[in-house]
């Protein structure tokens, strides 16, 4: 990649930035969805694609997820490249049907017969006060279906570079874009090339403990390892990126390096996505471990409205902080 | 939309018929098919029927775990293969659709192979019968939670349309799916899109058991087709011609963009809903007799024989050829190699990822 020219740019920039770019690549990509013409979309990510790309390419469609979701699995096998915008993932839910036993399955039921290339981009979490029903982390629960590939890009530089990979895999992928995220900013390179969607990464090296998160936990994770640094913890930050599949041996890599983890997930805490990967853990590096690994997950209640329970209710930077003590024996 | 030009007008209060039930051509305007193709569209439902037959037996000799009998069906399930055009079109039947896709010109070793879990099976051993799928036939494979198929057929539909390829779409269900949110919803998005494709519902007044009056407060599936902006016809279902003149003036007008049709064929299901269930729970014995009296074969084969295009001879010389066929497919069949248990891990994606090569090797052992 080409860090001649740095421009600052916001997460939704940068996914709008991926759309235009991926619209004029390949004339078969398309965006469809609830309010991304005319309105530019509920998180303002499609602003000005209308009049750039026209209705046919930029298309509001009727306020009906299972229609929309399924009439993109329909494109895609009638040789389009959509890009389905559901609005977040709490109304996902009303097209899980067609993502699971459609998109999901129908390769495999076909006898190979069928791809679906289709990639199903949605907002998601908690942060912005409005209570239970907006504002779901089920990422990890999509990342539990086989035949699917979830991302969740937890920077800007992700949420520019993963769209055009995604569209060019034959299987069906969704995206999660946690809504926290679309405000931050940072310094991108205009151009991106051979942008690699299935390995973690490494996000800040360190040699006491790994933490290992994704998404809109990123950032938090990332200032967590700030203030442990301050007395003395050297931690490293491993960014998922890819739920599923998930790159398990650059988390080994990680985790044999520094013998201790916590993993830092939005989602509820029982049959969460950290749960997987402790597990993994446990299976491969079981004998690496100086402590059991650790966790920050959500508390398992509906997000509550009120700001200050909302909070207090998913992952927060003191919590982070006291996990990675916890593992290291360190807290006082 | 409906053209100048059509034979037919929405919205009609009696089901459309050509044909009476003694088989005479009732219709006020003229014949237009030829003889050859008079003859195929009969042993296409005949040959339907015939393997209806065959997948009860196998079924309940053990051979295969289910099946969803469409004797009584066949009628717009073969006048739909004869509407649209084979392998440029798309189809996306349900469940019941043996005869359509029959008709459609997939073979009779290629469907019953998908109940044999064998290496013949294009569905590599993963698809329970009942639900075709062929990619060179434009056959969207089978969908089991009900009316989901249609919402990707809207899709494939609408692409269509922007891509200007003057192709259309069939998708067809039973009655019972249009309760569901997906019915609803996909075809409200066609009449929005103006989507070249054809709704036909195979309505036969029950799902599983459930009496059409307990499933909607409309009259007709029909009448529906006026909330969606599109034209609604009400057909004899049991009228195989009938069938195919609605039909193909629907697919000719949405290749014409003119839209999307809903066709309502009004059938009567002669079995049980599947091997699942006993329809004498439910129905008395005397009201299928009654049926049967207007099973859509016969009243075909009236026609032809006035015409002078069938006889008893003939009937019992195709019978004797089909199931010969069937039984020559049974037999490839019985020799085929079963499918292996590592291909379970193929065709998840569309390359073997990792953690499921991790997996296959572990399973190998």
């Amino acid at each position: 990649m080409s860090t001649a020219t740095l421009v600052k740019t916001s997460y939704r920039e940068a996914v709008r930035a991926a759309i235009r770019e991926a619209m004029k690549r390949d004339n078969r990509v398309f965006l469809m969805g609830e309010d991304v013409g005319e309105y530019g979309g509920c998180y303002a990510v499609s602003m000005g694609l209308l009049e750039e790309f026209g209705p046919e390419r930029i298309r509001d469609t009727p306020l009906s997820e299972s229609a929309f979701v399924g009439a993109g699995i329909g494109a895609a096998l009638g040789g389009m490249r959509p890009i389905v915008e559901v609005m977040t993932v709490n109304f996902s839910l009303l097209a899980l049907d067609q993502i699971l036993n459609t998109a999901a399955t129908l390769l495999h039921m076909s006898g190979g017969q069928f791809n679906v290339p289709i990639v199903i981009r949605m907002a998601t979490g908690a942060g912005r006060q409005l209570a239970a029903q907006h504002s779901h982390s089920l990422e990890g629960w999509y990342a539990h279906i086989p035949g699917i590939k979830v991302l969740a890009p937890g920077t800007v530089e992700d949420a520019r570079g993963m769209l055009w990979p995604a569209l060019q895999d034959p299987d069906p992928v969704l995206i999660f874009e946690n809504a926290a995220l679309y405000n931050m900013e940072a310094e991108m390179p205009g151009e991106f090339k051979d942008f690699d969607i299935s390995k973690a990464k490494i996000r800040r090296a360190g040699s006491d403990l790994s933490l290992i998160s994704y998404g809109g936990s990123l950032g938090k994770t990332l200032a967590a390892a700030e203030e442990l640094a301050k007395v003395g913890i050297s931690a490293e930050v491993l960014d998922l990126r890819s739920l599923r599949p998930l790159d398990t041996e650059t988390i080994m890599d990680s985790v044999r390096r520094t013998n201790r983890a916590v993993i830092v997930d939005e989602g509820w805490r029982t049959g969460s996505l950290a749960a997987e990967v402790m597990a993994s853990i446990m299976e491969q590096a079981f004998y690496d471990l100086d402590a059991p690994v650790g966790r920050v997950c959500s508390e398992e209640v509906p997000i509550p409205y009120a700001k200050h329970m909302e909070e207090a209710a998913i992952p927060q930077i003191p919590k982070i902080v006291a996990a990675a003590k916890e593992v290291l024996n360190a807290h006082v | 939309m409906i053209a100048d030009t059509q034979n037919f007008k929405p919205f009609n209060p009696d089901p459309i018929a050509v044909l009476s039930q003694s088989g005479d051509w009732i219709a006020p305007f003229a014949l237009t098919l030829d003889d050859e193709t008079l003859k195929t569209i009969y042993k296409h439902m005949l040959a339907a029927r015939l393997l209806d037959e065959r997948f009860i037996k196998l079924q309940r000799s053990g051979k295969m775990s289910f099946v969803a009998p469409h004797s009584g069906h066949e009628a717009p399930q073969v006048a739909a293969a004869h509407a649209i055009s084979k392998g440029t079109d798309w189809l996306f039947p349900y469940y019941r659709d043996y005869a359509m896709t029959l008709a459609l010109g997939q073979s009779v070793l290629e469907i019953l192979a998908q109940t044999t879990g064998s290496r013949l099976d294009t569905a590599k051993a993963r698809q329970m019968p009942m639900h075709p799928g062929s990619k060179t036939l434009n056959i969207f494979t089978g969908a089991s939670a009900i009316a989901s198929h249609i919402p990707p057929a809207v899709g494939t539909a609408i692409s269509m349309k922007i891509r200007e390829t003057g192709q259309a779409v069939l998708t067809s269900f039973g009655d019972g799916a249009t309760s569901e949110g997906d019915f609803h919803a996909a075809i409200n998005y066609a009449g929005a899109k103006g989507a070249p494709i054809v709704f036909l519902c195979e309505n036969n007044r029950l799902a599983i058991s459930v009496d059409f009056n307990k499933q909607t407060g409309s009259e007709t599936i029909a009448i529906k087709a006026k909330a969606y902006g599109m034209p609604g016809y009400l057909v004899d279902g049991m009228d195989v011609l009938a069938c195919y003149y609605v039909l193909k003036e629907c697919v000719e007008n949405a290749r014409a963009g003119l839209g999307p049709s809903l066709v309502e064929a009004q059938v009567m299901r002669f079995g049980a809903h599947s091997s699942a269930d006993d329809d004498t729970v439910y129905r008395s014995k005397e009201e299928l007799e009654l049926m049967r009296q207007r099973d859509p074969i016969l009243r075909m084969r009236r026609f032809l024989e006035k015409q002078g295009l069938w006889s008893d001879k003939a009937e019992e010389k195709f019978i004797k050829e089909t199931q010969l066929a069937f039984q020559t497919a049974l037999d490839t069949l019985a020799e085929a190699e079963k499918v292996p248990l590592e291909w379970m891990f193929d065709d998840v994606y569309a390359e073997l990822l990792p953690h499921l090569a991790q997996q296959k090797k572990e399973f190998l052992g």
